[in-house]
């Protein structure tokens, strides 16, 4: 048969977001793939160059509408370093406690929106309603339930509010037997098997080349995760975090791999939660008010010209990094950012993935596609 | 056969049957009262005045024949038509999101409000009113904790605690959204009905129709009950077989009609998975015949009841094949690639809207329940109760239970099927089309040889003319069903302890510009 070329998208059940993926087919077989980005570039880098440090977190909570604490908090932490804020360490332990449900809760949404790519809508449906365990937790911090708004520079907004530790323990408690039923419905089920093993293969090296991060590469076996290799905040106080076990002997990976290092991963973010919530400095049950100097120490407004901000952080989907430049605003004095970069792990991806694809099948194109967990928020930024 | 075939009363074939007749007699008998009117007399002979009728011979015979049958068939198509009508886009639709809904426990954990107090067993999530000073959480607490005795969740086995997802929204007898499937039909009424530009216009009209047409014909050949059919030709199970053949037909037609390269592909998909399902379906409805010593679909129903054991009991294997191929058939969940919604968008059905749209929706429900009578009219008894011949002999009870009407069997036979096919759909993802074609060649089809093969010999020298082998005519059955079953047990657990080390392994068709491999590709 003719080779044809079709344009999956910009709306299409496959693309997780607005993109487009021009596909070359011959019959089912896939020959080559276009990646067209930038449906949804909204220019969040300049805009932030005319905001004032607090007012960039809520547009770094847009970039990702799955992972929005991750977003901010890395910027939060950028922030800190360009105008040298101190932060007390409660706040740190309560930004890591919210970070890891976020993760818990974007890594849901990925494995929610993974099973209808390979055919299975109940998955979908049972990860939303596990996802509103964690919706809720965070909804109790930041009062929102997607775009939180939630830390400072310097600290957090509020403090964990009453019971907080003793709800969170409770959800975790049965969240954990849920992941049990999400494996049985999954990892026992021969015709997910099929769909996910052997197909969307990558070798680490490859990966490691195109600058490919977070769980898909530490599904191909290579070891690195930012919260333990470069230790921020106070990942390394707590427990919980394991180094990541090669699921299979194979080498490269496969979207049955990158599966099983979400699933792990939730397990890990939750073990760390717990051990957070355990060793949280002045007590989880304690409830301290707003801008108490245990959670919230003020910070200088400006960032003089010259000051460089960097922070590099484990995002959800690999590493997000953002680069600020002190003395921007009004004649330089420094209330804005002079200018801001954003490196957002999901841009490098996506035309790495669209090429890992070629020679599998039209039907392995969403089941490839999917097992990166794209965000095209972030992608176009 | 042990005993003939039990005739239930509600035999709406020979009521209609019946009162045709007695008011054709009526009719034509006052019309001869009528003096000088009539064409015929009362004995059949030719009446003296109708000198203008007499080249038509024998009236009473041939004439009464035609009008009677004619007006038969066409009630008996009505009241079909009426029961599926009803019985289908009404009751499966319902039970088709009912069902899904609790699979994927829909009504999550979304109601914020009521997390408050649901627990489980009177245990809540969290004693949060005790951090309250003073003891002002204790009213809450004691509040929480008797809202959650009364109205939380009893049971810890379910997957709910935070809230109760298993409440239903509504008045329950009202059967909550029940006329939802009719309104939804009724909204595409309304829609636009649209041709794609440069789409093949005859043809994608005529894909619709050809689909549509030849799912409601399915259903003349299927009995609801031992009197309530449209028609019985002889061999109605090829006739049957064959017109399900017609539809693939249609889907062919509108993949290559509609101009969208998502209809194409779902298109070339059913095509090239017709072959590797239809041929295993085929072969095992075969071994149903042979075993029943019939192409009809009535004598197969009767000689399961005459013979006192249902097909399934003898060929365990012939009813998952069945299963199997028919769900691949009627194009659900996991073998629906042509309309494979993550990749292709709606495959052959995208440029479809409408009522058109509807009715193809319509069409499939009715080939699925179509497809659910025929198993339990092959393997199940069909119209004829479980144990009917053992629970008919407790005296009144017996006789109150093979007083129920042969269309409740079939109806709650077929909802119990279809019930396994919504199930099969909540727990399955899609596999893909090589995966199809492997599992038919492979694998269905030297099974269904297989099935064929024991069936000749259940036959030839098993059967003894009237039951199956000696005595009560239970020994083999029986037996088969117990080593099936251990079977199945024992096929089911895959548990293997060298599990991690062997991949599934995925053959690429070209070679792409960095050659991956993984495994042994």
């Amino acid at each position: 048969m003719a080779e044809m070329w079709i344009t999956m998208g910009p709306q299409h059940p496959m693309t997780h977001g607005l993109w487009t993926l021009r596909v070359k087919v011959d019959g089912e077989t896939v020959v080559d793939t276009v990646p067209e980005l930038g449906y949804i570039h909204r220019g969040v880098e300049k805009i932030c160059e005319a905001r004032d440090f607090t007012q960039i977190t809520p547009y770094c909570d847009r970039l990702c509408y799955a992972s929005a604490m991750t977003w901010a908090q890395s910027y939060i932490y950028a922030a800190e370093d360009l105008l040298g804020a101190e932060v007390p360490e409660r706040a740190e332990y309560i930004r890591l406690i919210a970070v890891e449900m976020q993760r818990v809760a974007s890594h849901l949404m990925w494995l929610g929106a993974y099973c209808p790519d390979v055919g299975n809508l109940t998955v979908f449906v049972w990860c939303l309603r596990d996802r509103e365990l964690f919706l809720d937790l965070l909804q109790e911090l930041g009062g929102s339930r997607m775009h939180y708004n939630f830390p400072r520079v310097g600290g957090v907004k509020r403090d964990l509010p009453i019971g907080f530790a003793m709800r969170a323990r409770a959800k975790i408690e049965m969240f954990r037997k849920r992941l049990q039923e999400y494996e049985m419905l999954l990892d026992e089920s021969t015709i997910f098997l099929v769909r996910t093993q052997g197909v969307g293969a990558c070798k680490a090296e490859e990966m490691i080349n195109a600058g490919v991060t977070g769980p898909n590469i530490r599904a191909a076996g290579v070891n690195y995760d930012i919260r333990w290799a470069h230790p921020y905040s106070v990942y390394d106080q707590i427990d919980g975090l394991a180094a990541v076990e090669k699921v299979s002997s194979n080498e490269g990976s496969d979207c049955y791999d990158r599966y099983r290092v979400r699933m792990t991963e939730m397990i890990e973010s939750c073990n760390m939660i717990i051990s957070a919530l355990d060793s949280i400095p002045g007590g989880a049950e304690t409830h301290y008010n707003k801008k108490d100097e245990m959670i919230y120490l003020k910070p200088p407004i400006r960032a003089p010209a010259g000051q460089n901000g960097f922070h590099h952080f484990e995002d959800s989907r690999g590493e997000s990094t953002f680069y600020l430049a002190g003395g921007g605003g009004k004649k330089g004095r420094g209330e804005f950012p002079y200018r801001m970069s954003i490196r957002s792990p999901m841009f490098i991806t996506i035309p790495y993935v669209s090429k890992a694809m070629i020679g599998y099948k039209v039907a392995d194109i969403p089941a490839i596609m999917g097992s990166f967990d794209p965000c095209i928020g972030e992608t176009d930024r | 056969m042990a005993k003939d075939a039990k005739y239930d009363w509600l035999n709406v074939n020979k009521a209609i049957d019946s009162s045709a007749t007695d008011i054709h007699s009526i009719a034509f008998n006052s019309i001869d009262v009528n003096a000088g009117t009539s064409f015929c007399a009362a004995d059949g002979t030719i009446a003296a005045n109708t000198f203008f009728f007499d080249t038509i011979p024998k009236c009473t015979g041939e004439v009464f024949e035609i009008v009677t049958t004619s007006v038969v068939a066409f009630t008996m198509c009505v009241v079909i038509f009426s029961i599926i009508m009803l019985s289908q886009f009404i009751t499966v639709i319902w039970t088709e999101r009912k069902l899904i809904a609790r699979f994927m426990d829909r009504r999550g954990a979304t109601t914020s409000m009521r997390s408050l107090w649901v627990g489980e067993n009177g245990v809540t999530a969290g004693e949060w009113w005790t951090l309250l000073p003073f003891g002002l959480g204790a009213p809450v607490g004691w509040l929480v904790n008797t809202l959650n005795r009364f109205v939380g969740n009893k049971s810890d086995k379910a997957t709910v605690s935070r809230v109760n997802n298993r409440s239903w929204h509504g008045i329950w007898f009202l059967f909550p959204g029940f006329f939802q499937g009719l309104g939804d039909g009724m909204k595409f009424l309304t829609k636009e009905h649209m041709v794609p530009n440069k789409a093949d216009k005859l043809i994608y009209e005529l894909a619709p129709f050809l689909i549509i047409s030849s799912t409601v014909l399915i259903l003349g050949f299927l009995p609801f009950g031992s009197g309530i059919y449209a028609a019985d030709p002889e061999m109605s199970v090829l006739f049957a077989f064959a017109i399900f053949g017609i539809a693939p037909l249609g889907v062919f037609f509108a993949g290559w009609s509609s101009n969208n390269k998502y209809s194409l592909l779902g298109g070339i998909r059913s095509a090239a998975q017709l072959t590797a399902y239809e041929i295993p379906l085929l072969i095992t409805i075969l071994s149903v015949c042979v075993l029943s010593g019939s192409l009809n679909v009535i004598e197969i129903i009767d000689f399961q009841y005459g013979s006192g054991v249902w097909n399934f009991f003898l060929i365990p294997l012939g009813a998952l094949l069945f299963l199997i191929t028919m769900i691949a058939e009627v194009e659900r969940i996991p073998f629906d690639m042509p309309e494979a919604e993550a990749e292709l968008v709606e495959g052959w059905w995208t440029e479809y809207g409408g009522m058109r749209w509807g009715l193809l929706f319509a069409s499939e429900y009715l080939r699925c329940y179509a497809a659910c009578i025929l198993m339990a009219h092959f393997f199940f008894g069909g119209y004829h109760a479980p144990f009917a011949n053992f629970i008919g002999d407790f005296g009144s009870i017996g006789d109150a239970y093979l007083a129920i009407p042969g269309i409740v069997w079939v109806l709650l036979k077929a909802w119990f099927f279809f019930a396994i096919f919504v199930w099969v759909r909540a727990a399955f993802p899609r596999i893909r089309t090589d995966q199809i074609l492997e599992l038919g060649w492979k694998y269905l089809l030297p099974l269904s040889l297989i099935n064929l093969a024991f069936a000749f010999i259940l036959r030839l020298y098993v059967f003894d003319g009237n039951s199956w082998g000696p005595g009560s005519g239970l020994i083999v059955p029986a037996a088969i069903t117990i080593i099936s079953l251990i079977l199945f047990v024992v096929l089911s657990v895959d548990e293997d302890p060298d599990w991690d080390g062997q991949r599934m392994n995925h053959t690429r068709t070209r070679t792409p510009a960095g050659t991956h491999t993984l495994g042994e590709d």
